[in-house]
């Protein structure tokens, strides 16, 4: 802002200060930094019109995303499919709508998944400390030490592909993140004076762990599931883009885009690739806007 | 002889505008910085002095500026309004570091952690002075050995976390005084440390008035420090000065309560375990939610009517002068 | 500093040993024996059955679990990984073949997402709550949500198909004369690997430039009347610099595993691209070597991003 500009600013914020005008805001701080947080805001409500569209599908289209009709291949956009038809007369959008109830579960599903077993594990071997604590982190460290897309394509290979491998797979190469994140914190927070507290009053360890501690370490760990949902989202889409996640036979929005391999499907059939890739896009920006909105809401110590 | 002026402040207010509220950080102060004496800023925490300081050097954060007032700085080439010069302008920095430096509270946070204190105080010099880069080398090891800090050579190379607390403050007193500055604000430099390093660091303040005639500024909140090191003293609360004069008329005839209350509340050494000491009941107000009138009267013994008008300053002789409509009163109970 | 990088590599070793034994273990478990593949095939076509069994026997096929591991450990820190299961070529020389490829990638998305990264992200900072902020911000935004193949798909129709700027695909043509003619080659691939990592170095150094600005030394640098952009670079940015790096070592194995998609996307003849092709065809061997290599590969590339952060930052020599 330039100096004058600047200056003008401050003469109004004076003149109502000394009217007696400004009086210090109360409510809930956290709620108030989310709602004044736009892209936030934007994020949840792209992510709900694309999840419920995807649980709603049936309503908001009548063709079949399986259903072949050899007689109406590759058709550009029109009323009646919106997306147009792929190499074998499917429905694009019907392939879109139905697909995303795939992709979300595989990347929302994984992601919560991981979280529970990473925390889980985390919060109780943090806290428990010894050697337990040490295994756990020596062998998280080794799920760690992979790049995780070779990882997942080398359990892939070894117990071939289906939906709920897929799943299982991409868990065992995620909880190792969470639970860093949730032992980190549990670390810090078992020396805070509360726990000893309830330790001298003979509190069981579990119940301190997980009914005591975990509620405080809880934003981190939101804003970890967003982040780890994001990451799943694209990793099935760019596996199943190669043809190497969900099995073929069950549409995703990555196996959607498997047909634009082919560079002339990707120069003439504009409308078997691009939208797609634009709902992804667009699921995980709304799914990162949220993860962001989430950490600037639970950080305390960014200031108001 | 009178004292040479260095600076003059003169009804200076410095208001934050923040959070879109309006914090009158300093709300008219006024007093003057003399050569080779020490003017002690001194009150609470919040109270203004650390603004006051910035003010000075114009370092204020963007969210802020001078309201009022004049900061002067009387220098060789003629008075200088410093309130008028652009903050970050060539003149400005050309004053910053050589000719007005500051020192900082905890040196370890003050001091970039990745350079080393040579090359630290190198900077100054190099932007302030002609000196070739051996020049510049030779004259860091002559600050550092002037600062009493040993093996100078071997410091110079060495990273700001291999010094010890008192040595570091040490390093920054040179990295200020590397090129001569006329004034030094020292602003609580001796809080983070032990109380024997902090009066080796008096010694070498001491020193620098009486070999190089530095103006010295030194903001503090112990009323020990004020006792050891200061010619002047200026009493703070909420952005106004409540009392002002030399180390005698303040520490030992104080006419504002507050003053009073300060001295009352420290403890003193060899008086034993049941001496009377006395905190101030009450609390700092919130800055955003002011009393109307005199700032301390909620907390005041002696707090009437007339208070809720802001009082004026009486000089009670040439150099003592105080804000207060009871001063009379006090100054007769004694 | 010596004694920093050894007791980093007491560390590394014992997580090499049992992330081999893991591999071997994979090995094992899948279809065919698991000594075969040690054989070359061009050899195992020219002797007899007999000796064919005797060198089965060498490699341990009758012998415990654990002396089988040990003799093929042995062999693999003698750069012997076996061969592949289609062709029978030995899987070293396929990895030292396409490694070139991938180094090249790699180091150009290394290179292009730090430097680009760090200075959209300092101008972020320096401008912050300005419109270009904002923009910056989104376009970070954007990066870290488009896939990256998918972004490579839409930069390949749009710069290579339609416009004819870059090529389409492909490393060392038959048509490119000398070893120069490519470089027109790795920009799209390079570009697009480097997507994420740009996004994210971008938002991490305006983070970290922020966060150096309102440090106290910041307010010393200006105090000694020191010029702003000094005060900007040599002293926000050089402290901001520290994190950035360690955030860069973090993020290391996103660009390793991106490669695979992308190699597999603008047919870039290196390591990832071989990858997919053994995963498709089943060559069990071939894709658990790479992976090992691979993994060696990160733990060697955070050793050096660890000492380069051990170089920068003094503070960290300590520990």
């Amino acid at each position: 802002m330039s100096s004058s500009a600047l200056n003008k600013k401050f003469d109004r914020i004076r003149a109502q200060e000394e009217a007696g005008l400004l009086k210090t805001s109360t409510g809930n701080r956290a709620l108030r930094k989310m709602m004044s947080n736009r892209l936030a805001m934007v994020g949840l409500i792209i992510f709900s019109i694309i999840l419920l569209s995807s649980i709603f599908a049936p309503l908001l289209t009548s063709h079949d995303p399986q259903k072949i009709d050899l007689r109406s291949m590759l058709n550009s956009p029109s009323w009646d499919h919106i997306f147009g038809t792929d190499r074998t007369g499917r429905d694009v959008f019907a392939r879109i709508l139905y697909g995303g109830r795939v992709s979300i579960l595989v990347g929302l599903g994984s992601a919560l998944l991981s979280a529970v077993i990473g925390v889980g594990i985390g919060c109780y071997t943090g806290y428990r400390g010894g050697w337990i604590d040490v295994v756990a982190l020596r062998v998280s460290e080794i799920f760690m030490s992979f790049p995780q897309i070779i990882l997942v394509l080398l359990l892939v290979s070894i117990v071939g592909q289906s939906l709920i491998n897929l799943i299982i797979i991409f868990v065992l190469s995620g909880w190792g993140s969470m639970y860093r994140l949730s032992r980190a914190r549990m670390l810090s927070l078992r020396e805070e004076e509360y726990v000893q507290a309830l330790q001298s009053f003979g509190v069981s360890t579990v119940k301190i762990c997980y009914k005591h501690i975990l509620p405080n370490a809880l934003g981190p760990i939101m804003v970890n599931v967003t982040l780890t949902t994001a990451m799943f989202i694209l990793a099935e889409a760019g596996l199943s883009f190669l043809g190497l996640g969900v099995p073929l036979s069950i549409p995703t929005w990555g196996n959607i885009l498997n047909v634009a391999q082919d560079l002339r499907v990707l120069q003439n059939n504009w409308w078997m690739w691009l939208p797609v890739g634009l709902v992804i896009s667009l699921f995980v920006l709304s799914v990162n806007f949220i993860g962001d909105g989430l950490r600037d809401s639970t950080d305390s110590t960014l200031q108001g | 002889m009178t004292d040479e002026i260095a600076l003059s402040v003169e009804n200076l207010k410095t208001f934050f505008y923040t959070n879109k509220r309006c914090n009158k950080a300093v709300n008219g102060v006024s007093f003057n910085i003399k050569k080779g004496k020490t003017l002690c800023v001194v009150g609470e925490s919040g109270c203004g002095k650390s603004v006051t300081a910035s003010t000075i050097m114009q370092l204020l954060p963007t969210l802020s500026r001078i309201e009022e007032g004049s900061v002067t700085y009387h220098s060789d080439r003629g008075d200088i309004r410093i309130d008028e010069l652009p903050r970050d302008g060539s003149e400005m920095r050309r004053i910053r570091g050589s000719e007005i430096s500051m020192i900082f509270q905890d040196p370890m946070t003050a001091l970039n952690p990745v350079y080393t204190i040579g090359f630290q105080i190198a900077e100054s010099l190099q932007y302030h002075t002609d000196l070739n880069s051996s020049e510049i080398k030779a004259r860091v090891i002559e600050l550092l050995t002037d600062m009493g800090i040993p093996l100078p050579e071997q410091r110079a190379e060495e990273y700001p976390h291999n010094f010890s607390g008192g040595m570091r403050q040490r390093a920054m007193i040179a990295m200020a005084m590397s090129c001569n500055p006329k004034i030094l604000i020292a602003d609580e430099p001796t809080t983070a440390l032990d109380v024997t390093i902090q009066a080796q660091i008096f010694g070498l303040m001491d020193k620098l008035k009486s070999e190089h005639h530095t103006a010295i500024m030194l903001i503090t909140h112990d009323m020990g420090v004020v006792a050891e090191l200061a010619d002047e003293v200026a009493v703070m609360y909420m952005g106004n000065i409540v009392e002002a004069g030399t180390v005698d008329d303040v520490l030992r005839r104080p006419r504002h309560p507050y003053t009073r209350a300060l001295l009352d509340s420290i403890p003193v050494l060899g008086r034993g375990r049941n001496q009377d000491i006395k905190s101030i009941r009450g609390a700092t107000p919130d800055p955003y939610d002011r009393p109307v009138g005199c700032q301390f009267a909620p907390r005041c013994d002696f707090a009437s009517d007339a208070c809720k008008q802001m009082p004026s300053e009486d000089f009670v002789n040439d150099t003592h002068r105080v804000s207060c409509w009871a001063h009379k009163e006090i100054a007769q109970n004694g | 500093m010596l004694t920093f990088i050894l007791r980093r590599l007491l560390i590394t070793i014992p997580m090499l040993l049992v992330i081999s034994f893991l591999i071997y273990l994979g090995l094992e478990l899948t279809p065919g024996d698991a000594v075969s593949y040690m054989i070359n095939p061009e050899l195992a076509n020219q002797i007899t059955a007999e000796q064919l069994d005797q060198m089965r026997e060498a490699l341990g096929l009758n012998k415990s679990f654990l002396e089988r591991y040990s003799i093929w450990l042995f062999h693999v820190l003698q750069g012997d990984f076996g061969h592949s299961l289609s062709g029978g070529v030995a899987i070293s020389t396929i990895v030292l073949d396409r490694l070139p490829a991938t180094l090249e990638l790699s180091i150009f998305a290394l290179l292009f997402s730090t430097l680009i990264g760090c200075f959209f992200g300092t101008i972020s900072a320096l401008r912050r709550g300005s419109a270009t902020d904002s923009t910056l911000t989104v376009v970070g935004m954007l990066g870290v949500s488009i896939p990256e193949f998918f972004f490579g798909l839409v930069a390949l129709l749009v710069f290579a198909l339609n416009l004819g700027w870059l090529p389409v695909g492909g490393r060392l043509l038959p048509e490119y004369d000398s070893y120069w003619d490519h470089l027109p080659n790795i920009i799209l691939p390079g570009v697009v690997l480097s997507l994420m990592m740009t996004a994210g170095v971008m938002r991490y150094s305006r983070s970290a430039m922020l966060d150096s600005l309102s440090r106290e030394f910041i307010r010393t640098a200006r105090s000694k009347g020191l010029p702003e952009w000094r005060i900007n670079l040599i002293h926000g940015f050089r402290v901001a610099l520290t994190p950035v790096v360690v955030l860069i070592g973090f993020r290391l194995p996103t660009l390793i595993g991106g490669s695979v998609i992308i190699e597999t996307v603008f047919q870039w003849p290196g390591v990832g691209n071989e990858f997919i092709l053994a995963v498709r065809g089943s060559d069990y061997p071939l894709v658990m070597m790479i992976a090992l290599f691979s993994v060696f590969a990160m733990l060697m590339a955070s050793l050096i991003v660890d000492i380069l952060t051990a170089l920068i930052d003094p503070r960290v020599r300590l520990g």
